[in-house]
């Protein structure tokens, strides 16, 4: 397959402040998570490849061209901002109209695709209500509506899943595995790898500005697995659940913090070992006051992976 | 303790007031006051007037050192009330507190307005009063260097300079106009500036209004006097208002031949109806309409 | 062109129903209500019979020339780059199939034909208003077309200078109002080539001489151009000033805060 976008040695930094570094990478069509912490360069990434901002060094071709300046390619391209920003004053309708007619097109087609994108987003019935009036969610539709008006052939969605409800978020997951099945290039940044591992397989992992890894989610996935876990347990008697739980062999390592009466266990298997606890707490009648994972983030994991 | 759901209980304490709950407001209004670009610079033009008057004073005990650079009169080295109140009303002064404001006052209200901060604020124990109070003391302690400080300054060289208390006993009420017309100026911008501020979302609006009302109340004035040659119309006008109480407060003849109190009754009439204003518009709840 | 007339209308309804035009546009009409004032004043004999066209000629150089162009164009011209980058909207225009030229010369145009419209209105409004005994006399209409067209030619210049000072400084604002209120008040009046260096000699040039009387000290000391330089140098200020924003729209980099 070709690749639609095409970054070489691409860097960029805001004065000492390093936003992406060297970063050389191919997407092709179909779905494209940017997985990575927040601040990992995700946004600096796609600000780049849609011509927001320039690259200190290296290039951006799409389709085989430059973006920078070359405003002709964006009729096929449509970008979400992740800012949380619009013309206030206009309503949801005039907003998208306004835009598209930015595309040239004949008042019917403007309309005709302001409704269609409306309708994905599911804003009809509030298309005459003020940007302002609009909740979180629905600004956030409205951007991705915004994405797709003009049938772009490129879709790129800086955190669109942000501030949207879980329904909201599956809406707009399916809208994009639709997408993919026409053809269409589909950039998703995320810091929430299961949004991504929602979408699609094809991830890019960015980490400090760099490209960590490129490829398949199960390799992702299969390097968490085997990611030790840390798990805390606060309850009435630690040293009994502990011996309880050495003698499973995905349990590496116990240990006891006796001032807050908890127990940190570290575990290869999280599955196995969350679907052993509650069994031991019923037959050893142990009363739990509570249960948290301290490492179970991104950042952990992105640490994990890097070997920090 | 077991795991068990927690639901919303009632906080039984008591809320107790701190003393100065409005001081964070105001130091962190100064300090993004002073990481404006240029500010520093400016604010330090502004205290020209203040460094030239100072040496007036320097002078003008010093008359005989100085005869050779004097031709004629030298009645404006006079230091009397009328030396102190043509620092405080002149239009210069003035015009470099307008900018000042530009600065340091058309933020206060109209960022928090545009990044949605109200309900941060009010989500605090601040009443609106504090919130209102922190904002307005910002201006207040640009506008006092500019003020009530060189005032004091003039006031205290004065006496240094002579060596004696007699400029003292000549004028003893003459620090407390100081202080009155300083308190009244910053007072009155205080009011225009909030008020102002809290109309728009807008830095750049406000501050444009901030300047526009201003100069537009004189063309106003201008305007009007030059068609029917009468001095009322002096009370469209901010400046000739502050003016004629200024000149009232230092114990001079008023600039323009109208009761004095009528400008002082505009000034607080403007106070007023932005104090009314400044309660209706800040609130921890945007209504959309 | 097609872009810039897209540009255009996109930013011309916009900016027509905001709550800031109308403002603006009150202001505007202030001069409408003196004009009432002066008119009721004269009919009950409250003041000096001074003739309408008088007033309303003293009305152009102190009020609009001198004050509400000034601030209009300030306003509006600064706002063609810095509204989009203060509500980080700019993304949205930036991601079309148009070019940056286009943004800041149809966003421009729209700007400057709202604000001529606004000034407009006022000063037809004040001029009938003031000159109601005599709207037969087509004599003062030639004054009213000129009037208006200085005021137009001002808007257009001082709107493309602050668009280029939008675009180059993040605050804009107060460099503004001191070339507006000091650069363009005090030059002015310096002998020689050196008022040649404000925009208002310009646009003053294309006014005749007010005899003395209480605003002849705002045209005192102008020693002014010809009509044809006038215009020529007034339109040649707003084409360079566009051009440079332009240029430095599509070069510069603008990068939005989170």
């Amino acid at each position: 397959m070709t690749a639609v976008i095409q970054t070489q040695n691409l860097s960029k930094w805001y004065g000492n402040v390093l936003g992406l570094s060297d970063v050389t990478l191919e997407i092709e069509p179909g779905i494209t998570g940017i997985l990575g912490p927040n601040g990992a360069g995700k946004s600096t990434f796609l600000k780049l490849i849609t011509g927001q901002i320039k690259s200190n060094i290296g290039s951006v071709a799409i389709i085989g061209q430059p973006i920078w300046n070359n405003f002709p390619q964006f009729s096929n391209i449509g970008f979400c901002p992740e800012q949380d920003s619009f013309y206030e004053e206009m309503t949801g309708w005039q907003f998208l109209t306004s835009l598209l007619r930015l595309y040239h097109l004949p008042t019917a087609e403007i309309t005709e695709k302001a409704d269609k994108a409306l309708d994905i987003v599911e804003l009809t019935e509030d298309k005459h209500r003020s940007v302002r009036s609009y909740s979180r969610g629905m600004r956030q539709r409205l951007k991705v509506a915004q994405s797709i008006a003009h049938d772009p052939e490129i879709i790129i969605l800086d955190e669109p899943l942000n501030g949207l409800d879980p329904l909201g978020r599956r809406k707009i997951i399916r809208l994009i595995k639709e997408y993919k099945g026409e053809g269409r290039t589909i950039v998703v940044s995320s810091h929430v790898l299961p949004e991504i591992e929602a979408m699609t397989n094809q991830i890019i992992l960015i980490h400090q500005g760099k490209i960590f890894a490129q490829g398949d989610i199960h390799y992702i996935r299969d390097l968490i697995e085997t990611h030790p876990h840390i798990i805390s347990i606060k309850c009435s008697d630690p040293r009994q659940l502990a011996q309880k739980f050495i003698q499973n062999d995905f349990v590496l390592k116990v240990n006891f913090d006796l001032k807050k009466g908890t127990l940190l266990v570290e575990t290869t298997n999280r599955d196995k070992f969350f679907g052993l606890l509650p069994s031991l707490f019923v037959e050893n009648q142990i009363e739990v006051e509570e249960i948290t994972s301290p490492d179970d983030n991104l950042q952990a994991v992105f640490d994990y992976l890097i070997g920090k | 303790m077991t795991i068990k759901e927690k639901g919303y209980t009632h906080w039984d304490g008591e809320l107790q007031d701190g003393r100065f709950p409005w001081w964070p407001i105001t130091r962190i209004g100064i300090k993004l006051t002073f990481k404006r670009k240029f500010f520093k610079f400016f604010f330090a033009l502004t205290l020209i007037p203040a460094l030239v008057w100072l040496v007036g004073i320097y002078v003008s005990e010093r008359l005989e050192d100085f005869k050779f650079m004097m031709e004629g009169e030298t009645d404006f080295l006079n230091v009397n009330p009328a030396y102190f109140k043509t620092y405080f009303t002149n239009d210069f002064l003035l015009f470099m507190v307008i900018m000042i404001l530009v600065f340091c006052g058309a933020g206060l209200i109209a960022d928090d307005l545009r990044h949605n901060a109200l309900q941060l604020y009010f989500a605090r124990p601040l009443k609106k009063r504090d919130y209102l109070t922190g904002k307005a003391a910002v201006i207040f302690f640009f506008l006092f260097i500019v003020t009530l400080v060189p005032g004091i300054v003039f006031f205290l060289f004065k006496l240094i300079f002579a060596g004696n208390f007699q400029f003292f006993t000549s004028y003893p009420w003459l620090i407390l106009s100081v202080i009155a017309y300083s308190i009244l100026i910053t007072t009155f911008f205080a009011f225009y500036a909030l008020l102002l501020s809290s109309i728009g979302k807008n830095r750049r609006y406000v501050a444009i209004l901030i300047f526009g009302v201003y100069i537009f109340s004189d063309i106003f004035y201008a305007i009007f006097y030059g068609i029917f040659r009468s001095h009322y119309f002096s009370l469209l006008s901010i400046k000739s208002n502050l003016q004629q109480v200024g000149a009232v407060l230092f114990n001079q003849r008023t600039p323009v031949d109208i009761p004095w109190f009528y400008s002082l009754m505009v000034i607080v009439a403007i106070c007023l109806f932005s104090g009314f204003m400044l309660k209706r518009k800040v609130r921890g709840v945007e209504i959309i309409k | 062109m097609k872009s810039t007339k897209d540009v255009f209308s996109f930013f011309f309804s916009l900016a027509k129903k905001s709550r800031k035009t109308k403002i603006f546009f009150v202001l505007s009409f202030l001069p409408v209500f003196i004009a009432f004032v002066v008119k009721f004043s004269q009919i009950f004999q409250l003041s000096r019979d001074i003739e309408g066209i008088y007033i309303f000629n003293n009305m152009i150089i102190a009020f609009y020339l001198q004050f509400l162009i000034l601030i209009l164009a300030l306003f509006y011209g600064s706002s063609v780059t810095s509204e989009e980058l203060e509500g980080k909207t700019l993304t949205y225009l930036t991601t079309r199939p148009v070019s940056k030229s286009a943004i800041i010369v149809g966003k421009y145009l729209a700007y400057t034909v709202l604000i001529i419209f606004i000034v407009t209105l006022g000063v037809v409004f004040s001029f009938l208003v003031l000159n109601l005994n005599d709207l037969l006399d087509v004599s003062l209409y030639k004054i009213l077309f000129r009037d208006v067209a200085v005021l137009a030619l001002g808007l257009m210049c001082y709107t493309a200078f602050f668009t280029f000072v939008g675009t180059i400084l993040k605050r804009s604002i107060m460099f503004g109002l001191i070339f507006s209120f000091g650069w363009e008040n005090v030059i002015q009046y310096f002998p020689g080539s050196t008022q040649k260096f404000t925009i208002v000699h310009y646009l003053k040039s294309l006014l005749p001489s007010v005899s003395r009387g209480r605003f002849s000290f705002l045209l005192f000391r102008l020693e002014p151009s010809s009509t044809g330089t006038s215009v020529f140098m007034l339109f040649l200020i707003a084409a360079v000033f566009i051009v440079l924003a332009c240029v430095l729209f599509t070069y510069k980099e603008y990068i939005l805060k989170d």
